[in-house]
């Protein structure tokens, strides 16, 4: 039966969307002589193939494999148009390969992927795009919206990124044994990154978000059974899915963001915050990094049975210690609104007047809208409208500015 | 990881002829990237700088300098951590007022003494 064109193009978008990126690094690491961008060309060109053959001869029954194959002749064609002739591909068992695809969501390859992706030449932020795209399997779109970039961006990312492999001749390769233990940091930063863009209340309850997170975390799990994990591994895993188990209860009925104090804490998925201790226990008896202190703060956020009975003098000891450890402008903050509710309002309220007259923090939304809510809680309801009008030029959220306008009407009442 | 001091420059000129809108967005662009550094550990602090001071050397005590006559001149820094001197550059590569260019940045190594 030849299947109607219809159901070819989708046939080919879904395994295009699953498979893009397997088959890159699949081709990536069964030859060295061909770099990421032929690799490319090499997987669009067979997908481009398998949409005009399977027209005329409908999908075959192996449709992964059948890509594969293609992609696999069109390598072997272009080693051997090369000077140097090497049977890459001849002892591979491909159809092992093929079932193996299939079989789990990650594998050692996408593990290998992951840290080929942590080049400590490139910016966190094109580290997050690569693994978003070679790993992840995002479509440039996808990762455009994730991102908060153009198209044309993160195009731009990726044409400068391949550049810059070409010119300097990063190979992507598995690093050997050493070389892995030494990228272990970076790779916990693009999970760390990928499952924040992920879980950033600003876009709402986007079902690709959650995804991300999801990403983030299984990703993190492969690397927590590979073995090469660590300490830190396991507390970047029990931050995670501390936070994840929050998921739920951070929008409304209608879609809109609700706060800590306002969630049904109900909704908290309790399994997930038992099995994220074990991770916690998992992380003790190494250096202390950075993120057992975040898996710890949000550990506390999970323990408490309401809003006020937070131990917030115990997350703001955390935070300030956050803070030795990696000052940031930004933590500085957090760390500033803990010490509010534990008290220590004339303290807070100094750090934050403070942080106002750092150049980027005074543009900064949620700066504006913490001190607004302060202001709101100490009944100065000028000054916090005032905050409020900032924080609403400052954000393009529109989530965030139903949260930030119902607030101002609050007032009014 | 190692520190570096990420020098802005800017057309003076340029810069004077862009309207308050304009001037609002950008910032808001680069706050949201200062945030990501922030956010992966490389941001250590930073600020703008006024395009005209003093100079002083050992035959002029004070005059305006000579950076006034410059087309370009050193509007800000932002002092930051990387794992190397690639990283750094690769992070200024992506500073959204480099991408639109406006401005070039000069990465440079801060050199570590030791104590030892």
């Amino acid at each position: 039966m030849i299947d109607t064109s219809e159901q070819v193009q989708q046939k080919v978008n879904h395994l295009y969307k699953s498979h893009y990126g397997k088959m890159v690094s699949s081709l990536l690491y069964f030859s060295q002589s061909i770099d990421l961008e032929s690799a490319e060309d090499l997987v669009q060109d067979a997908f481009t193939a398998a949409l005009l053959h399977w027209r005329e001869d409908g999908i075959p029954s192996n449709p992964a494999g059948w890509i594969f194959k293609v992609c696999r002749n069109k390598a072997l064609n272009k080693i051997k148009q090369g000077e140097k002739v090497r049977g890459f591909f001849e002892n591979e068992d491909f159809d092992g390969i093929e079932t193996k695809f299939s079989e789990s969501p990650i594998d050692d390859q996408q593990l290998k992927l992951l840290f080929a992706c942590a080049q400590p030449d490139f910016s966190p932020k094109v580290q997050v795009v690569i693994t978003l795209k070679y790993v992840v399997n995002l479509k440039v779109e996808a990762i455009a919206k994730i991102l908060a970039m153009s198209i044309d961006g993160v195009d731009k990312l990726l044409l400068r990124a391949r550049q810059k492999i070409r010119d300097e001749k990063i190979l992507f390769t598995e690093p050997d044994i050493f070389f892995l233990k030494y990228r272990i940091p970076i790779v916990h930063k693009i999970i760390y990154l990928i499952f924040n863009e992920g879980y950033k209340s600003s876009w709402g309850k986007e079902i690709i978000r959650e995804e991300l997170c999801e990403d983030a975390l299984l990703m993190n799990k492969a690397l927590l059974e590979s073995g090469i994990g660590n300490k830190e591994t396991a507390a970047l895993h029990a931050m995670m899915l501390f936070n994840a188990a929050r998921f739920k209860a951070r929008f409304g009925s209608e879609g809109e963001l609700l706060d800590l104090e306002q969630q049904d804490r109900s909704l908290w998925n309790r399994e997930l915050i038992l099995y994220a201790s074990k991770f916690m226990s998992d992380s003790q008896g190494g250096p202390i990094s950075s993120y057992h202190y975040e898996a710890a703060i949000a550990y506390l956020h999970c323990m408490a049975k309401d809003f006020r009975s937070t131990d917030w003098i115990s997350i703001s000891k955390l935070y300030h210690q956050l803070l030795e450890n990696s000052p940031n402008p930004f933590v500085e903050m957090n760390y500033a609104i803990a010490l509010y509710y534990s008290g220590q309002k004339q303290k807070s309220l100094d750090i934050l007047h403070q942080l106002q007259q750092k150049p980027f923090l005074n543009q900064y939304y949620l700066l504006n809208a913490a001190l607004g809510k302060i202001n709101l809680l100490e009944g100065n309801y000028s000054k916090a409208r005032t905050y409020f009008t900032k924080t609403l030029q400052q954000t393009d959220s529109q989530l965030e500015k139903d949260y930030v306008q119902k607030l101002v009407d609050g007032m009014e009442d | 990881m190692e520190n570096f001091l990420l020098l802005i420059r800017e057309d003076v000129k340029k810069e004077s002829l862009v309207s308050e809108e304009e001037f609002d967005a950008n910032i808001q662009k680069m706050t949201k990237w200062v945030e990501e550094l922030a956010e992966s550990g490389n941001y250590i602090s930073g600020e703008p700088l006024k395009t005209t001071g003093r100079y002083v050397g050992k035959d002029y005590i004070l005059s305006d300098g000579p950076f006034i006559e410059a087309k370009e001149a050193i509007s800000g820094y932002i002092f930051i951590q990387a794992e190397n001197i690639n990283q750094a550059a690769a992070i200024a590569q992506n500073c959204p007022e480099v991408l639109d260019g406006r401005v070039v940045i000069e990465v440079r190594p801060i050199i570590e003494i030791d104590n030892d």
